[in-house]
């Protein structure tokens, strides 16, 4: 007789003959897992928050007899007014009214709910989320939880209300909602460490669902342009082929010579043009008996490469470009060795802007006297060389660098000695310590083992990449 | 040429897929196969109300089978946050088009959605906010959602008000080359990779099905044939295009419990050859 009391009261009868049946055919609604709801007599309910709507969706799925048993958490200040909203919203689902400025001073009737045996229903975000994401957990699900370790937790995975009625919108579009109970868990331990594992269940879910829908693909056609730099013989090119192999989106490598690769194994291509120039006049820089025959030809080869990495992304389109040396820094570093008495960090972040055409110095500045090279890439209008989007210096001892271009038995070059070797390391020093205020460098000492370098320039690649993805 | 419609004949099929449906409980069918079922009982619903009840209430069945398409499509694609009104303009159509059908004006019903739907979803994706990137995609998703599941739906209910019984044929001959091709499916790529046999092998029975037909549909049997051999080509050329859509629409992935898709997955081939068979019926026999 008290069963059919609760069946027929007004709350129940409004949810099943009006809410239900108005949600299911303007939204549509399927559900996955009901079974693991159906036989709970009471039950802690958690669900990501993005809509209004979730609410209601959330009332779909419990049996008639729990309808009445059954409370959301609300923020009253969100519902106090008008008074016919909280007056609706009371009468429904009669909520535990939570002050979000004061959460725990909710837990005293969300405890005697639970000890009269009702069930709760709690959207552990706290507040509606932006996008499909799911947001941090707040911490008051674990404490509640941990209170109440003999009542089991459901946690519920709401899909398609962030679409059909999102935060911001001003009306609700009619799309399909997808509801996936999972089976009831009981979690004992830390309060932290519940709420934690909560999250990480619900995410997982997320993610599986996720992984069903449409994205738009938005394949971004300006290449990440990775820069290995250091020293000769500090094992840059060696560094480099060793990070592809991680990476399974097409890449190419700008070293002596130009390599692409696809999935980590090398592939050919249609030969570039700048490049045989470039390797042409770099074979003649190598020859050069003194610096001052290696200026020229060193500096032209640099322009050429510089040249050759626009090529590349127009003609190969490669996800990924690691290069041997960046032109911009390689011809900052050099000028150490000509005019070591000027080099500073100063000095450096201006030539930075010079060559990159960034700057709005007058001609008669300073630096231009100290180093007459920059006048003549400005008049020659080559002031537009591109900084890479990471930087990765690999810091090894000149020793140890000369000792492995002795041990690779070619020609040595010019300036491949102990002393030309630790004024250029120096000057990449202190040209990374420059360039670091601004952008994306890792300083890496090359005394670890190969794989283990590898590892922390990926970890570095991998978060600049994703902070400039979330940047656009 | 179309008087005198048999009904019995057509309340028989529809109390046996009724039964079918019923069972299906027992029957313990696979999820895709199910919701084919369930689809298509939907149809002859629509077929049989429009003999016993009266056309209206036929058409508004369709419509109410039209939103319920376009819905499961627009939540399936990545639409933009204020492609919103562009949504709601696809939404509006189908009232507009299910009243022009239910009035017979052919002329209204045919340019309603491609002409003046279509220029109106740009111009309310544009108002829908500020951001341009991505309009061309999101315009070009709500039309085709708008043709495929309103539009072309919208013939086999200006098919019904034509005859009745040429619906029936149609909605037969296009299960029959659905069944052959599901349960010949194959797991090749490509266009051609088995799907001339397939045709082949469905044309005997769709074009014996059109014949056989002949006197409860009244379409001389020279006609009957073509459209026997025309459906399965278009039933072909429709599943194909669609394996492509839907494992974009994130569907294929989804066969197993097909939670995602259902409608879309089982009526892609009808709604791809309703309107040729429309236009074939309208332009030779009426």
């Amino acid at each position: 007789m008290k069963k059919l009391a609760i069946l027929f009261s007004p709350c129940v009868l409004t949810h099943r003959l009006l809410l239900r049946p108005l949600v299911k055919l303007i939204f549509g609604v399927s559900i996955i897992g009901r079974e693991h709801i159906r036989e709970l007599d009471q039950f802690i309910m958690i669900a990501n928050h993005n809509s209004h709507l979730d609410i209601f969706l959330l009332f779909q799925i419990l049996e008639p007899d729990k309808i009445c048993r059954t409370h959301p958490l609300a923020a009253l200040d969100y519902f106090r007014t008008p008074a016919w909203l909280f007056k609706t919203v009371d009468f429904l689902f009669r909520p535990v009214w939570v002050d979000r400025n004061d959460g725990s001073a909710s837990f005293p009737e969300i405890q005697a709910r639970l000890d009269k045996g009702q069930s709760i229903i709690i959207f552990p975000e706290g507040t509606r989320g932006e996008t499909s994401d799911i947001q941090e957990f707040k911490k008051g699900i674990g404490i509640i939880a941990k209170d109440n370790a003999k009542i089991p937790i459901v946690p519920v995975y709401l899909e398609g209300p962030e679409r059909s009625f999102p935060k911001k919108a001003s009306f609700p579009l009619p799309l399909l909602n997808h509801i996936t109970i999972c089976p009831p868990q009981i979690l004992r331990g830390d309060s932290s460490d519940i709420t934690k594992k909560l999250y990480n269940h619900l995410k997982k879910i997320a993610d599986e669902e996720n992984k069903f829908r449409q994205h738009r693909v938005k394949k971004s056609l300006k290449p990440f342009v990775i820069a290995v730099i250091g020293i000769d013989g500090s094992g840059k090119s060696t560094l480099s082929h060793h990070l592809i192999r991680f990476f399974h989106e097409d890449c190419c490598f700008i070293g002596d010579d130009l390599e692409l690769f696809s999935n980590g194994k090398p592939h050919i291509s249609q030969p570039l043009i700048t490049n045989e120039l470039r390797k042409w006049v770099g074979r003649k820089a190598k020859k050069a008996k003194n610096l001052k025959l290696y200026k020229v030809p060193k500096i032209a080869e640099l322009l050429l490469r510089d040249q050759l990495l626009s090529e590349v992304e127009r003609w190969y389109r490669p996800d990924y470009i690691f290069m041997d040396g960046a032109p911009l820094l390689n011809i900052i570093a050099w000028a150490a060795l000509y005019r070591g008495n000027f080099f500073n960090e100063e000095v450096c972040a201006k030539a930075l802007d010079v060559l990159q055409g960034r700057d709005a110095l007058s001609s008669d500045d300073i630096i231009f006297e100290q180093f007459p090279e920059l006048v003549g890439f400005r008049k020659l209008n080559l002031n537009h060389l591109k900084l890479p989007d990471v930087v990765i210096f690999l810091d090894v001892p000149p020793e140890v660098c000369l000792e492995r271009i002795v041990s690779r038995g070619k020609s040595i070059q010019a300036h491949e000695n102990l002393e030309k070797l630790t004024k250029l390391r120096n000057a990449y020093q202190i040209m990374c310590h420059a360039l670091s205020v601004h952008h994306p460098v890792c300083q890496i000492s090359g005394d670890k083992s190969l794989d283990q370098l590898a590892q922390e320039a990926i970890l570095f690649i991998r978060r600049v990449g994703r902070d400039t993805h979330e940047k656009n | 040429m179309f008087h005198n419609i048999p009904v019995t004949p057509l309340v028989w099929v529809f109390g046996g897929l009724s039964l079918l449906v019923f069972i299906k409980y027992i029957l313990r069918l696979p999820a895709r196969v199910e919701a084919y079922l369930k689809h298509l009982w939907v149809y002859f619903l629509i077929i049989t109300a429009a003999e016993l009840t009266g056309f209206k209430v036929s058409v508004w069945i369709l419509a109410a089978v039209c939103f319920v398409a376009l819905r499961e499509y627009l939540s399936l694609v990545d639409l933009r946050f204020q492609d919103r009104w562009g949504v709601w303009g696809a939404y509006f159509a189908i009232p507009f088009m299910a009243y022009f059908i239910q009035i017979g004006w052919y002329g209204m019903f045919i340019v309603s959605i491609p002409i003046y739907i279509f220029l109106i979803i740009p111009f309310l994706v544009a108002l829908g906010g500020t951001k341009t990137e991505g309009t061309v995609f999101s315009v070009g998703a709500i039309d085709f959602g708008l043709f495929l599941f309103v539009y072309c739906a919208g013939h086999i209910g200006y098919l019904i008000l034509y005859s009745t019984w040429s619906t029936v044929l149609l909605v037969l001959n296009v299960t029959v080359s659905d069944s052959i091709a599901f349960l010949m499916s194959t797991t090749g790529k490509g266009p051609w990779n088995g799907k001339i046999i397939k045709y082949l092998i469905a044309v005997p029975f769709t074009a014996g099905l059109s014949v056989l037909l002949i006197t409860l549909t009244g379409i001389p049997w020279h006609h009957s044939i073509i459209i026997g051999t025309i459906i399965p080509a278009i039933v072909a050329i429709g599943r194909y295009a669609m394996t492509y859509i839907e494992a974009d629409l994130g569907i294929a992935e989804d066969y197993d419990h097909l939670r995602r898709g259902k409608l879309i997955n089982s009526s892609s081939s009808l709604l791809f050859t309703a309107p040729v068979i429309f236009h074939y019926i309208r332009y030779f026999l009426t």
